[in-house]
């Protein structure tokens, strides 16, 4: 009786470097994306929802995936005031293009006309979308 | 379609000025009918004229036949002799004759007539009255007369002169001719020839020897007879001739003198003819004669008579012309072939002064010679009067009698006058002054009467004179002031039935105005005119013809083009409907051109419009491009400012449903903007660029509200 070749496995130091290497790359990603992690509690913005009443929404935050397009004004006590496409959030699938008032207390970001940031926005006063936090994705 | 109606009469009123020259102007109202029932358009001032001649009659006798013939007393009636009051008023006007020139002349004539007095006509008391007769015609109101007198007496007195002459001549010649008579019949008696004729061949011979001898011896004496004879005759004649013609002088000066009411004149002439003649009670009787042939002449002035009785009864011609006397009447005297005669040119009456040749009066052996002539009046009364005297008084005596009775009746009317005058009752007072002055005009009470004893009377006399003028014109607003007048001044006036005619004339006019608009209302312009020219005539002063006159004048203004379009104007500006006024504007242009204030709307109407439609065209320019968002928004910035323009509206109504996305997100964009929610505003905004990147109203309203966020923004 001939006897079977008994088969070699993964050596156990070797699945248990793995299985640290992996747990390094969970943490890393975790800790790389720390603000990430703060916009992925908050609700996206429904542009529709703003068009149709914008007034009710004031006091809430909302984030929203935004493309500067161009800016509207830059006052030295309020801000910037940028235009901002809101992509693929109305109804028609179209890009909505909305008003987002860039506060002083924000005045290191450096903004310019195609640049992309996920944006932390509250609704202030007049209907007003105001960033909180902005963040290139 | 009573507007129609108005329209059509306002329109004839204007027009008929020019239908006028082309159809043929009725004379009557009847004839004015008739062109209208067929067809002709009324036309104008002839058929006015007949209309309102017409209603002039009318008014005639409705008011003026009953307010002046109905006589409210016998003062009002004398006015209705307009040379009386004419006269009448020049007395009362006059100042009283109390100067020392008039009192010297009544003192002479009182003289005169003292001295020529029944008890007192001693010859030299003639004389001296007769020297005084030219010193009392120094006075200007004795008018001459006196010297009239003078002359006529002492033609008189040397004709009783030359009759005396004739008569001793005529006894002389009697005395010859008995001489001649008897000188005659004997030297007939003892006229024979010596011896006797031989043979019967001598007799033949001897008979014609003595025929010879006889007309030889006896012509002379017989001639001288018949000359005699002639001569005797013929101064028979001359002082028959002499003597009559001298009293028919003195009797036409006298019946002349009455007529002219100078009745102290009267009586002394007559004083004076009974110291001349001695005629009995029937010394007018050659006289009454001579004016039963009188002749009346209407274009005569009051004249003296001259008369000149001549048995031969020759008619005279006067061959002088008249002359440039005052216009009236010219006269002439010549001398015919058996006698003087005088005559009368009578055609020179309207404004030729020259007195033509004319034919002495004569008839039954009387010439009536007339001179002296005047422009007073009463001429027409004077042969009348001299007719009517000469049929009145048989004698002098009569005539003498009657002009003493005259005198007392004046005086005792002047008194009654002022009697009444003092009682303040005007009319009575009136009407005696007026009567006193008809009878005794040129007497010394009369002519003493102040002007304040007249001036009541005087006011009055003018008020009556108005009356009956106001009257005459129809005017019965004027009546109606000259009534209440007199009533102030005289209280006793009686005005109630004058003041009834009157509001019934006011009455009458009235109810003509009620039938012209009842008229107008039907249209029917013949009624219309001839029922207001009738209450204008009646009375027109009247309210009611004044408002129907307003009335028709805004209807034929409304009537005119010029007005209907500055009206149509008005209304339009008013309801804002400027498109209506661009449509039309060369009518307004044209309208407007005369109201200056109305210019400027019409410019401003004229300039927003053409704003407006500039920016139709374009928007339809850009449409036909495909681009009806642009077409709108360029419609809808104009709208904005023009928001009543329908036709903008309509074309911006088509053009929002070509666009609706932009449409909709700038209408949602300016409501947030209006409600101050400037972020979804300011979204909006951003999303009607999204759609029609091209948009200014986005553009504007993004940068506008970027504003309001950021006030300071840069």
């Amino acid at each position: 009786m001939s006897r079977k070749k008994k088969s070699k496995g993964l050596p156990p130091w070797l699945v248990g470097f793995l299985v640290l290497l992996i747990a390094a790359a969970a943490y890393y990603s975790l800790t790389k994306n720390a603000p990430d992690s703060s916009l992925r509690t908050v609700e996206e913005l429904s542009p529709d929802l703003y068009y149709e009443n914008a007034n009710s929404l004031r006091g809430n935050t909302y984030k929203i995936d935004a493309v500067i397009d161009s800016s509207l004004g830059n006052s030295p006590t309020k801000g910037r005031l940028f235009s901002v496409a809101v992509k693929g959030s109305d109804k028609s699938g179209n890009s909505a293009v909305l008003p987002v008032l860039i506060p002083v207390s924000l005045g290191n970001l450096t903004i310019q006309k195609g640049q992309h940031y996920l944006m932390k926005v509250k609704v202030v006063e007049n209907g007003l979308l105001q960033a909180e936090e902005a963040i290139k994705p | 379609m009573k507007t129609m109606r108005f329209f059509k009469l306002a329109t004839w009123l204007l027009l008929s000025g020019f239908a006028s020259a082309q159809i043929p102007n009725a004379e009557t109202i009847h004839e004015t009918g008739q062109q209208y029932k067929e067809g002709n358009p009324l036309t104008g001032a002839s058929d006015n004229l007949a209309i309102g001649s017409q209603a002039m009659f009318e008014a005639n006798l409705k008011a003026k036949k009953n307010i002046v013939d109905m006589k409210p007393n016998t003062f009002l009636s004398l006015w209705n002799n307009p040379g009386f009051a004419v006269q009448f008023e020049k007395f009362l006007s006059a100042p009283a004759e109390t100067s020392d020139a008039a009192r010297l002349y009544r003192k002479r004539i009182d003289r005169i007539m003292e001295l020529l007095s029944p008890g007192n006509a001693t010859k030299a008391n003639q004389d001296e009255a007769f020297n005084l007769l030219p010193l009392a015609s120094e006075f200007e109101s004795d008018a001459n007369n006196c010297t009239t007198i003078h002359d006529a007496i002492y033609a008189a007195a040397n004709a009783k002169v030359e009759i005396q002459r004739l008569t001793e001549v005529d006894q002389e010649l009697v005395k010859k001719l008995n001489t001649a008579q008897y000188n005659y019949r004997q030297s007939a008696k003892s006229l024979s020839l010596s011896g006797q004729p031989v043979s019967k061949e001598e007799q033949a011979s001897y008979e014609k020897n003595a025929t010879e001898l006889r007309q030889a011896t006896l012509d002379p004496s017989k001639d001288e007879v018949a000359a005699l004879k002639q001569t005797i005759q013929k101064n028979q004649a001359q002082i028959a001739t002499a003597e009559l013609q001298s009293k028919f002088a003195l009797q036409s000066l006298i019946l002349q003198l009455f007529v002219q009411r100078r009745y102290q004149h009267v009586i002394i002439t007559d004083r004076f003819y009974r110291a001349l003649f001695d005629d009995g009670d029937q010394s007018l009787e050659g006289f009454q004669q001579m004016a039963d042939k009188l002749g009346y002449n209407q274009a005569a002035g009051q004249v003296k008579l001259i008369a000149d009785a001549n048995p031969n009864g020759s008619a005279a011609a006067g061959g002088a012309s008249g002359g440039a006397g005052a216009p009236g009447s010219g006269a002439s005297a010549g001398a015919g072939s058996n006698g003087a005669g005088a005559s009368v040119g009578n055609n020179n009456y309207y404004g030729n002064n020259n007195g033509g040749d004319a034919t002495a009066l004569s008839g039954s052996g009387v010439h009536l010679g007339i001179e002296n002539l005047s422009v007073e009046s009463l001429e027409n009364a004077f042969v009348t009067g001299m007719k009517g005297a000469s049929r009145t008084f048989k004698s002098l005596s009569q005539l003498d009698a009657f002009a003493n009775e005259i005198i007392r009746d004046v005086n005792e009317g002047v008194k009654v006058y002022k009697f009444l005058l003092e009682k303040n009752e005007l009319e009575s007072a009136s009407a005696q002054l007026a009567a006193v002055f008809t009878k005794g005009e040129y007497l010394p009470s009369v002519r003493l009467l102040t002007v304040d004893e007249k001036r009541k009377t005087l006011e009055y006399a003018q008020l009556c004179n108005r009356l009956v003028n106001a009257a005459n014109s129809g005017n019965i607003d004027v009546l109606s002031d000259v009534v209440t007048h007199m009533k102030r001044l005289n209280p006793t006036f009686d005005d109630a039935e004058i003041l009834a005619k009157l509001q019934g004339v006011k009455t009458a006019s009235t109810l003509l105005v009620a039938q012209a608009k009842v008229a107008a209302a039907k249209g029917d312009l013949q009624s219309v005119q001839t029922e207001i020219t009738r209450a204008a005539a009646l009375w027109p002063n009247n309210p009611e013809v004044a408002n129907f006159s307003t009335e028709m004048g805004k209807v034929s203004e409304a009537a005119s083009p010029q007005v209907q379009a500055i009206n149509d104007f008005d209304q339009l500006y008013g309801q804002k409907n400027f498109r209506r006024i661009f449509d039309e504007k060369e009518k307004y242009i044209a309208a407007i051109a005369q109201s200056p204030e109305r210019q400027g709307k019409l410019r401003e109407v004229l300039s927003r419009m053409q704003e407006i439609e500039t920016s139709i065209l374009r928007a339809q320019e850009i449409s036909r491009r495909g681009d009806y968002a642009g077409a709108w928004e360029g419609l809808e910035t104009t709208f904005a400012q023009y928001p009543d323009d329908l036709k903008l509206t309509q074309l911006r109504a088509e053009y929002s449903t070509q666009a609706p996305d932009l449409v909709r997100d700038l209408n949602a964009a300016k409501q947030a903007e209006e409600k101050k929610e400037y972020g979804s505003s300011l979204s909006w905004y951003l999303k009607a660029q999204s759609v029609y990147p091209m948009s200014d109203l986005s553009k504007s309203g993004i940068s506008r509200v970027v504003k309001q966020i950021m006030p300071d923004a840069s």
